[in-house]
């Protein structure tokens, strides 16, 4: 019985981590062609998620309150990380909503200030949407005092790819670091094992 | 620094805190904010210990174009700012201005601030009163 009970563990795929903020997909979640480009001005395509885990914050940088404390989390993430597996550290994006004014440049300048590694990605309206929709984010410019002056409300969430390139699973805000992290490794370990 | 500087500075800023009126601010900090980054956030906690209700109407600061009254908050899962026109601090009560909630939002600078910088805050009231603040640039979320 023992030995019958052994064989069927094996058998039978491990059980999703219990998880204490992270949300992870029913069935991970494939996307379709996207063409943005990166803050080192290299296209960013969808075969940029293969390989390697991904996780992708919305924003911009005129944004002063949600979006620079929602990647320093991240950069303290990616920290507690360095300290387990300095040599598998996920992939950090920060993609804008705001196209028009974060240029290549810009995100070259803010991104890397909240972690070395993480990268900022822009690209055309449409091609951000091409992604965006696939994911649920929703983002849209609310008036400003001028043309040049305006915010932008957007999905606070933050989404996990796999090294599949396939959405995985969605962090929702507010965001916290060390069940991020913790999170983060009980879903990587368990896709390793399964 | 020498001593003498530093109780001279340190009372030189109580001073400054604890002008003629009677909001209480504590805990006031500016995000130290990436290279190019165009908006910075202010945070302070406002405490009214009177029996009155009191409102901030507006901010002033000599580091700083111009300072907005703005809030975030996270609907349906989605951030937004909103401008406020005013702040009320209820009467004994406190309001938290911190992220993701309650804050100032400011021009950047040309000169870029960075942490262990300060700058003054002139917070002005509905009943007149002006309350002046310095508060510091920290690096944090």
């Amino acid at each position: 019985v023992l030995l019958a009970a052994v064989l069927l563990a094996g058998c039978n795929p491990p059980p999703p981590p219990q998880l204490s903020k992270a949300t992870q997909l029913p069935s991970p979640k494939p996307v379709t062609d996207f063409r943005l480009i990166d803050h080192n001005s290299k296209p960013f395509t969808r075969e940029r998620l293969q390989g390697t885990w991904t996780f992708v914050f919305f924003g911009y940088t005129h944004c002063p309150d949600v979006c620079p404390t929602s990647l320093t989390m991240l950069g303290q993430v990616q920290k507690t990380l360095e300290q387990s597996a300095p040599d598998e550290l996920p992939q950090v994006l920060f993609i804008s909503v705001d196209p028009e004014r974060d240029s290549v440049e810009q995100l070259a300048r803010f991104t890397p200030y909240f972690h070395p590694t993480f990268l900022g990605v822009t690209g055309e309206p449409d091609e951000i949407q091409r992604l965006s929709r696939q994911l649920g984010i929703l983002y849209m410019r609310t008036e400003g005092e001028s043309t040049d002056d305006y915010l932008v409300d957007h999905s606070a969430a933050i989404m996990l790819f796999d090294p599949d390139g396939r959405f995985h699973a969605v962090f929702s805000a507010p965001h916290e670091p060390e069940s991020m992290a913790s999170d983060y490794l009980a879903m990587k370990n368990w896709y390793e094992v399964k | 620094m020498k001593p003498i500087f530093a109780a001279l500075l340190l009372s030189l800023f109580s001073s400054l805190a604890a002008a003629d009126s009677t909001l209480l601010v504590e805990d006031a900090w500016v995000r130290e904010a990436p290279p190019g980054a165009r908006m910075l956030a202010a945070y302070m906690t406002l405490k009214n210990p009177t029996a009155q209700d009191l409102v901030l109407t507006g901010v002033d600061s000599p580091a700083f174009n111009h300072v907005m009254l703005h809030k975030s908050e996270v609907v349906d899962g989605v951030a937004r700012m909103l401008h406020q026109d005013s702040i009320l601090i209820p009467a004994g009560g406190n309001i938290e201005l911190k992220p993701g909630s309650y804050h100032l939002m400011m021009p950047a600078p040309e000169q870029r601030l960075v942490e262990g910088d300060k700058v003054v805050f002139e917070l002005n009231l509905e009943d007149q009163a002006c309350v002046q603040v310095q508060a510091e640039v920290r690096k944090k979320p």
